[in-house]
């Protein structure tokens, strides 16, 4: 047994180069980095050298889960995948995405945080953990096979109880818009670096259990507090409509059960009914993203909610659409949410049904199909957007051959067809063609390899391109300066949700104005949506804490689409969360007692390391001017309002100015270089970094 | 053991936990085959949990809260509600070829939950070592963890595969109704796991016509040898 409770005790270390299978003391090694994106950061700045490139066998991919994995806690199931991230432009530098589905409770229960993996193979093989035994298999008669039947015939082996977590055809091919899926829908990137060590999958079954330090009792009591606190998919507190319970409403919530609204396609029907927040057995129904994205008409094909382990809240909607089957012969049956539900319809700008129709439904059927076979990125929907850009601003014609443009039916494109996404999508998974490869190569890389400037793409409000091949990710248009500093922070689109959560909460601006001044310290910390005010110390003092709880979250296996618990729907709290919930939850699981404090500057440190690895692989300390940049379209408004007008998310390059030099303030970084200073590093115990950093001269 | 489902719980000797009397039911009956006397439980649990899967959404919160509110520790093997080993690819999915359910297939996922067997009781029928007992009030069969010598005989005799082996212990688990407040049913988030008393419901079956036939003075007279 661990001596601590939470974490599995052991990280797995695969190095395909030599078959050598080891194993690492997770607390002895990592207990300072906690686990998920922390192992993963630190894996990489202690292992892969500056210069590396992601489809070097120099460089490592790390799947980290963290001490709350497989746990009770509430929505757990994330799995950090931390590497060199290929789409990251004009350079490769670190990042990280987010897998939720069963894999990370799977691997806990296999007696494992984390598994480095490192080298290439010779050949394709496939790892299989069944707890302490981990063996490579050969993958050749894997290799090819979409993700679908690849889990399958691994399940085959491995038996029903296990989590297979695979790359597809984008991923074997190299395609930099890749991405690595377990349990049906469950993404994130890094597919292609897996596909240049030639792995194809990890299957793991684990018999183990992960124990908690504190009293059963007490971890019983925690457990159900933090579900009392939970909203709907995002944290939204209040209903989208009316309910005999609720004092207040919001349209754009996400809470959107009601009486009368039902998974129509179950057999029989179910109904969501109206989810009084007291009652804790209804927690499931709030949310159903399908409908959220693809309007009322999704309820008629809603099967249910579905998502990851440990989680109520269930993000994910299964969808029974059978007019795709006799359309279109693929499975009538599908599930995403958010960038992958949308990912086909997202394609095209018009349907004949209209945007929120019956062929849209079909297009996302059609895209889920074959993206989450496939295993294709969608780069939060800019691979999309641009797509649309090249053609209908005429470039893509400029750009591929005569033949090559005449093997698409353009037409069906324009009409809105999803029959065009059987031409489209698995080009791109074989880099068949000018137009495939490129989109497949990210952003970046395909403006660069068609001569077009990155500044055309930084211009153009519509593509809400952001930076480095990447978009924006709740910006301005979720809490003004806030989401602007967070965008501007990471090497990919930002993926911070805290503070979006609390922002889009639905709870009135008088009521969140009082949370945050609890929370931050006054309620200028926050704005009315569209009605910006000036950078003020206390945006930057939540900017900072919407970013430590990211990076807690990513480490403790939380996550970070749910939390932090800012807010509840529960008026007698007066709608107060709880901000120390995580500590609660990891002090008992782990039994290392953590303040809520403590663990921010473990957080810290985590995030710290980030900076100093994107600081040494980028070779520069001009962090403020070569990496937190923002796009010209955040400092334009369509009708030319003002900065801080009503009506707009314009901000002004002055005021983010100011906003960028009290974030780094905040942080303890040089402001003229945005570069973390030699005393910062210390303060987090990464004195050693800072050694490193100042032989290269990349301290302030 | 074969038995007729038909047979009356009242030609059995009623067998309590805290009592087990070392007289056969069988013996009550005349039958004693010349054998020693073997023990025959026929106590019903005060209930049992039972799951809708329409409703399962597969956040296995059920088996979640089982093994850590009750053993201290998170693990889907040892819970005595199995949801992950039907989420992914159903039932039967795997080894019939035919993947209609779970996950992959068309989304449904059966809860296996404790059959809570009355009669017979193939858990405790096969212990070697009589370990499995019956709690009351509640009456569920457990496992006496003193006299489980973790042989794994029970897990080997359940049609259902609902014994859990605990690894860490060496000893067997089943379910044991949380003593009447089963912490899987009070976790789940959709509502779709129940805990139902058994309850007789044969005199609430409502008849369908008021009869007004005249049974002749000899018939009733005949049905009086019985219903006195």
């Amino acid at each position: 047994m661990a001596k601590h409770g939470g974490w599995a005790g052991k990280v797995l270390r695969v190095d395909l180069s030599t078959g050598k299978i080891s194993t690492e003391n997770t607390i002895e090694k990592y207990k300072d980095f906690i686990g998920g994106t922390g192992i993963g950061y630190k894996v990489i700045w202690d292992e892969v050298p500056s210069a590396t490139k992601p489809f070097s066998p120099e460089n490592k991919i790390i799947f980290g889960t963290g001490p709350l994995a497989g746990t009770g806690a509430p929505c757990n199931g994330k799995t950090a995948i931390t590497t060199l991230w290929p789409t990251c432009w004009p350079k490769p530098l670190v990042a990280s995405g987010h897998m939720g589905g069963h894999f990370a409770a799977e691997l806990k229960y296999a007696g494992y945080d984390a598994i480095i993996i490192e080298g290439k193979s010779e050949h394709p093989v496939w790892l299989s953990i069944e707890d302490a035994r981990v063996e490579l298999n050969d993958a050749r008669r894997l290799w090819g096979l979409g993700i679908r039947r690849t889990t399958y015939e691994i399940n085959l082996q491995m038996g029903h109880e296990a989590s297979v977590a695979a790359i597809g055809q984008a991923g074997e091919n190299l395609v930099p818009m890749s991405v690595i899926i377990n349990s049906v829908s469950h993404s994130a990137g890094g597919g292609a670096v897996m596909g240049s060590k030639n792995l194809k999958a990890i299957g793991v079954r684990g018999t183990g259990s992960v124990y908690i330090s504190g009293k059963k009792e007490e971890w019983e009591k925690a457990i159900k507090f933090h579900l009392s606190l939970l909203g709907a998919n995002n944290q939204h507190v209040v209903p989208s409509s009316p309910q005999p319970w609720a004092e207040y409403y919001s349209p754009g919530s996400r809470w959107i059960s009601s009486k009368g609204r039902n998974w129509e396609a179950s057999r029989p029907p179910i109904e969501t009914g109206s989810c009084d927040p007291h009652n804790l057995n209804r927690i499931a129904y709030r949310s159903n993203n399908a409908v959220f994205f693809l309007g009322n008409d999704a309820w008629k094909y809603t099967v249910r909610g579905n998502g990851c382990t440990g989680c109520p809240i269930r993000c994910h909607t299964i969808l029974r659409v059978p007019s795709v089957y006799s359309k279109y012969a693929i499975p009538e049956i599908g599930q995403n949410t958010c960038g992958g539900l949308n990912f086909g319809r997202a394609f095209f700008k018009t349907f004949p049904d209209g945007p929120k129709s019956q062929t849209s439904i079909e297009a996302c059927m059609v895209g889920m199909h074959f993206a989450d076979d496939l295993g294709i990125w969608n780069n939060y929907g800019l691979l999309q957007r641009d797509f649309q850009k090249l053609y209908y601003d005429g470039i893509l014609k400029t750009k591929i051959d005569e033949k090559e443009y005449k093997s698409y039916s353009w037409d069906k494109f324009e009409k809105g067809d999803p029959g065009f996404l059987f031409e489209l999508l698995p080009r791109i998974a074989r880099k068949d063609g000018e137009l495939a490869t490129a989109l497949g190569m990210g952003t970046g890389y395909m403006l660069e390899r068609w001569g077009i400037s990155e500044e055309d793409w930084k211009k153009d409000p519509a593509l809400q391109y952001w930076k480095m091949g990447h978009p924006r990710h709740h910006s301005n248009e979720d809490s003004g300066q806030i989401g602007v500093i967070i965008n501007t922070q990471y090497n990919r689109d930002a993926q911070c949700h805290s503070h979006t959560n609390f922002i889009r909460n639905g709870l009135p601006i008088e009521v969140q104005k009082r949370l945050a001044s609890e929370l931050w310290g006054s309620p200028d910390a926050v704005d009315a949506t569209l009605a910006y005010t000036p950078m003020n110390i206390y945006k930057a003092k939540m900017a900072k804490w919407s970013l430590l709880r990211k990076e807690l979250h990513d480490a403790l296996a939380l996550c970070n689409w749910m939390g932090p618990i800012s807010a509840s729907p529960l008026k007698e709290r007066g709608y107060r969360g709880d901000d120390s919930i995580e500590s609660l939850l990891y002090t008992l699981a782990t039994g290392d007692k953590k303040s809520c404090q403590e663990l921010d500057h473990v957080a810290e440190r985590i995030l710290l390391l980030h900076r100093a690895i994107t600081i040494r692989d980028m070779g520069t300390k001009e962090m403020r001017t070569m990496h937190d940049t923002i796009p010209d379209w955040v400092f334009e408004d369509i009708k030319d309002k003002s900065p801080f007008s009503k009506g707009t998310n314009r901000m002004d390059k002055e005021d983010m100015r100011i906003a960028m030099d009290m974030y780094y303030e905040e942080m303890g970084w040089d402001k003229k270089t945005g570069a973390p200073t030699l005393e910062t590093y210390r303060k987090f115990d990464l004195g050693d970094v800072a050694e490193k950093l100042k032989q290269k001269g990349l301290l302030p | 053991m074969i038995m007729n489902l038909n047979f009356s719980r009242r030609q059995f000797l009623k067998v309590s936990g805290l009592a087990i009397a070392g007289i056969s039911a069988l013996s009550s009956l005349g039958v004693t085959y010349g054998m020693a006397e073997v023990i025959i439980i026929t106590e019903q649990a005060e209930g049992l949990v039972i799951g809708d899967p329409t409703k399962c959404v597969g956040c296995r919160r059920c088996e979640l809260a089982c093994t850590e509110f009750n053993d201290g520790k998170a693990s889907s093997t040892i819970s005595r509600i199995k949801i992950n080993r039907n989420l992914q690819l159903g039932y039967l999915g795997l080894y019939t070829g035919k993947c209609d359910e779970g996950k992959w297939g068309i989304g449904l996922i059966i809860q296996d939950i404790c059959k809570q067997c009355p009669h017979p009781v193939p858990c405790a029928d096969a212990c070697p070592n009589d370990a499995i007992v019956i709690k009351p009030p509640i009456n569920a069969r457990v496992v006496d963890s003193d006299k489980c010598t973790g042989c794994k005989m029970c897990q080997r005799s359940c049609p259902w595969d609902m014994i859990s082996f605990d690894s860490d212990t060496n000893k067997a688990t089943k379910c044991f109704l949380c003593d009447g407040k089963p912490k899987c049913v009070e976790a789940c988030p959709a509502e779709a796991l129940k805990y139902v008393r058994w309850r007789d419901l044969s005199r609430s079956v409502p008849t369908r016509i008021s009869p007004t036939s005249v049974i002749s003075q000899e018939k009733i007279q005949a049905c009086m040898g019985c219903h006195k």
